[in-house]
């Protein structure tokens, strides 16, 4: 006999309700505004535009970093550091650039610095700062929570000291590709966020990474019994957040080809974490879902993008966005999925009295 | 119903998935009078207790409490009856004061304020009774366990106490401060309130008990009045020996010149087993008798480096090993399977397979998975080989019953292919067809070559299957017997004695 589609195990998965709530909110806007999904092709940009790719793009910074925050969450802890990491990386990313405003003090499509120093050294510094996070909480022992708030507090205040407090600009092109650039039709911002989607998702699942982060946790005593080496997998996932947070501030700083040591990042780690739980992965840690996490940052913009595309008044978008993602944490929540569940295996069970009868 | 009897329980049963925790159990409590409740663990003494507080609901049973049927629905409820317990980790705020600790909650009002004069006088006067002469604004934390202990008990005396639960107060006390809880405790005797005593510690019921009843296996075996019994009958009353007949295995047979495989000379680490040397041969099966915190698993934990021993040395195999961690001790080929299995054993929300592949893949590292081939190909060899009830092997570990956990808990280490197999308590709390199984296997394994350490508090057990016994009292190794010369009656003598002995330093 065929195995047959277990509906109640699939209303029991956050990530169907995930799925649910996201075609709900473009439900609604095909209903009021059928053109919220047109896509354009522009010949001279080579770049497909519409509000759909514009999501999906602008997800990005926060896909990227929740791919990390994911595997943080699994552990049972938080990474609060994100955003301040981001603002780092920016910051070191346009010192590089442009390096002495007094000297250099036109932006132009220039680097002073070759651009392999650009791109690679805010990478390095934001891993170390992962490091730092990873030592504080596995050798140190710290709650995340708090370790991670080290540098979320002084971090900005990193990057100001990094630029002089200065707000660098840059017209250098190569910089610009990262965040406004296009590869095979698609902003570059997806396509990296792509990349690293595949990357974090096979170092997780093909090795045995993301079962010791699952067991740790579960359980990080009985883990530690078996023969795991908790410390290190914690070292690991808090250095993978930091290195995840660079990628995304270059992204973000490209966006507006300056740094701004005190917005860019802003919220990101909330923005983060929502996307995680919202994706599935349970704040207690243990079971985590990547995939749950894509689409968590997704809803989040769809969100976003809609307020804008509608018009919502500015000052209305955070109340806003605060109703819908609490209609989706609603009907993520045990009870309602029980229910859902409960409901479709007594139908199943009704259509097999049905069918002795 | 005699006068005296303040409280009486009369055929409690309750039933917990899978198992009955208490069977037709009858409990009396007299005015004045300190009662021991003694049993192995899960005999069911703290779900007996926790009936009486109103943290477990009974199935069936009564309980009468100064001539009025109860049934306490919460701890607070049964605490407004007159029912105080205080718990075996004391359970108060360190960094509150003394004071505020004894009156949280019920702080003594004066103009809708509280009235702090006459809480630090009244927290001092009640620490006067305890003989405690000590600055009760200072924080808990400032006082040694002792008197925090004392702050526990004064704060459920407190509140108009007639019955005062003590469980296991003593097992982080020193002697001196046995004798001053002692003490206290004849105070609140005299005074009519009536005593429940939980401990492990055999020489201090006799110290301090009128009476005391004994439970096994959710069953009453008997009440007796203390100069009614002994030691040597209490022990074999608790542990019990109606296991005997259903068995009928052969011990492993090791051979004179066999290499010993793990060796361990002198190793100790303050605070926990300060020195002591096992020596496991080939193929050898060694028992570890002794009652629960006579130092049996902190021995197993520090072979298997789960605590560190800071002194003394081991050899693996014949080589010198330093073993810091569980890591160092799987590599060496040791395996460890923890006495707790539901807190140190299983990934509850992780899937059969996964469990049993874990120690597996945490020797080769993450970077070298194995295959889903070979995870499937050793999940279903385990599964069939020890008989684990499931339908699959991708059913959670947390939703099998406690003796098929047990059995994967243990595939998890056969996997590994081990040289040394620690086994604590592999059998506690799993029914008598899954324990005859897990005996089967050990002894399997000592014929394949696998030493083996078995810590069980069922004598009858270790007597069966150990090729040598080592006896474990007070955090010491006290005798050592060959498997064939044990009888049940000569280590309860040994443990026996050596609470006497103990008995006699204390008093």
């Amino acid at each position: 006999m065929k195995k047959k589609l277990d509906f109640s195990a699939i209303a029991r998965s956050k990530v169907t309700w995930a799925v649910v709530a996201e075609a709900l909110i473009l439900l609604v806007c095909l209903f009021v505004r059928p053109e919220f999904f047109s896509i354009s092709y522009q010949p001279s940009t080579g770049m497909l535009y519409g509000n759909l790719i514009d999501i999906i793009n602008r997800s990005s910074e926060i896909t990227i970093i929740a791919m990390g925050m994911t595997l943080v969450i699994a552990l049972g802890g938080t990474d609060l550091s994100v955003g301040a990491l981001v603002a780092v990386s920016g910051a070191i990313a346009l010192k590089f650039l442009r390096w002495d405003v007094t000297i250099y003090n036109t932006p132009g499509d220039y680097t002073v610095y070759s651009f392999a120093l650009v791109l690679i050294v805010p990478l390095v510094v934001c891993i170390l700062m992962g490091m730092f996070n990873g030592f504080l909480i596995s050798k140190g022992e710290m709650q995340p929570i708090i370790a991670t708030l080290i540098l979320m507090v002084c971090g900005r205040g990193i990057a100001q000291i990094i630029t002089n407090g200065k707000q660098f600009t840059t017209q250098y092109s190569p910089f610009r590709v990262i965040g406004q650039g296009s590869i095979l039709y698609l902003p570059t911002p997806i396509i990296i966020t792509a990349v690293v989607v595949a990357a974090v998702a096979i170092f997780v699942r093909k090795t045995a990474f993301g079962t010791f982060v699952e067991s740790v946790g579960i359980n990080r005593k009985a883990s530690r019994l078996s023969g795991i080496n908790a410390q290190r997998i914690i070292f690991i996932v808090f250095t993978l957040t930091g290195f995840l947070s660079g990628i995304s501030g270059l992204i973000y700083s490209s966006r507006i080809m300056s740094n701004d040591s005190n917005n860019a990042g802003l919220n990101f780690e909330m923005d983060a974490i929502l996307a995680v739980v919202i994706g599935g992965t349970s704040m207690t840690g243990g079971k985590f879902s990547l995939v749950g996490t894509v689409l968590g940052s997704i809803i989040i913009r769809t969100i976003v993008n809609l307020v804008y595309y509608f018009g919502i008044a500015a000052e209305a978008t955070m109340a806003f966005k605060a109703i819908i993602i609490a209609v989706v944490i609603v009907l993520q929540s045990e009870p309602v999925r029980n229910y859902f569940a409960k409901r479709s295996s007594a139908r199943r069970e009704a259509v097999k009295g049905g069918a002795k009868a | 119903m005699p006068e005296n009897n303040l409280l009486e329980m009369r055929q409690i049963e309750i039933q917990f998935p899978g198992v009955k925790a208490l069977d037709k159990v009858d409990f009396t409590l007299r005015a004045g009078e300190i009662h021991s409740l003694l049993g192995e663990n899960g005999a069911g003494k703290s779900t007996l207790i926790k009936c009486l507080t109103g943290v477990n609901r009974m199935d069936a049973g009564t309980i009468t409490f100064m001539g009025n049927s109860i049934r306490p629905q919460s701890p607070q409820e049964a605490m407004g009856m007159g029912i105080s317990t205080v718990y075996q980790e004391v359970n108060l705020c360190p960094n509150l004061t003394v004071a505020e600790n004894i009156f949280v909650g019920r702080q003594p009002m004066k103009h809708g304020q509280i009235n702090w004069k006459a809480i630090t006088k009244r927290a001092q006067e009640l620490m006067a009774r305890f003989h405690q002469d000590i600055d009760v604004s200072r924080p808990l934390s400032y006082y040694s366990t002792a008197v925090q202990q004392m702050v526990a008990i004064a704060r459920a005396v407190d509140v108009q106490a007639k019955i005062l639960i003590l469980d296991e107060p003593t097992s982080s006390l020193d002697d001196n401060e046995v004798q001053l809880l002692f003490d206290v405790m004849r105070d609140l005797k005299a005074e009519g309130m009536g005593i429940i005593f939980i401990t492990h510690f055999l020489d201090q019921v006799f110290a301090i008990s009128d009476r005391l009843t004994i439970l096994r296996n959710g069953h009453l075996v008997g009440s007796y009045d203390i100069g009614d019994i002994t030691k040597v009958e209490l022990v074999t009353q608790m542990v019990g020996k109606d296991m005997d007949t259903i068995f009928n295995l052969k011990r492993a047979s090791v051979a004179e010149d066999a290499p010993y495989m793990l060796n361990a000379s002198h190793i100790g680490s303050p605070g926990q087993i300060e020195d002591i040397s096992v020596a496991v041969k080939k193929g050898e099966l060694i028992g570890f008798a002794g009652l629960l915190g006579s130092g049996r698993t902190e021995t197993a934990e520090m072979l298997f480096g789960a605590h560190r021993a800071t002194s003394g040395e081991l050899e693996v195999d014949g080589k010198k090993a330093e073993i810091k961690k569980p890591y160092d001790a799987l590599v060496k080929g040791i395996a460890f399977c923890p006495e707790d299995r539901k807190r140190d054993g299983i990934i509850s929300d992780l899937s059969i397979r996964e469990n049993i592949a874990l120690a597996v893949q945490a020797r080769k590292g993450f970077l070298h998975p194995l295959s889903s081939k070979e995870q499937n190909e050793m999940a279903d060899k385990y599964i069939k080989a020890l008989g684990i009830a499931t339908p699959d092997a991708e059913k959670k570990i947390g939703e099998l019953s406690g003796g098929n956990q047990q059995k994967v808990i243990l595939a998890r280490w056969m996997a590994t292919d081990p040289k040394v197999l620690i086994l604590d308590e592999p059998t506690r709390g799993i029914d008598i067809g899954a324990k005859a199984e897990i005996q089967r296997l050990m002894l399997e394994m000592c014929g394949e070559g696998v030493s083996v350490v078995f810590i069980s508090s069922e004598l009858d057990e270790i007597i069966r299957c150990s090729n040598r016994i080592i006896i474990m009292r007070d955090r010491e190794k006290v005798a050592e017997l060959n498997g064939d010369e044990a009888t049940q009656e000569k280590i309860l003598s040994i443990i026996a004695e050596g609470a006497k002995a103990a008995g006699g330093e204390a008093s």
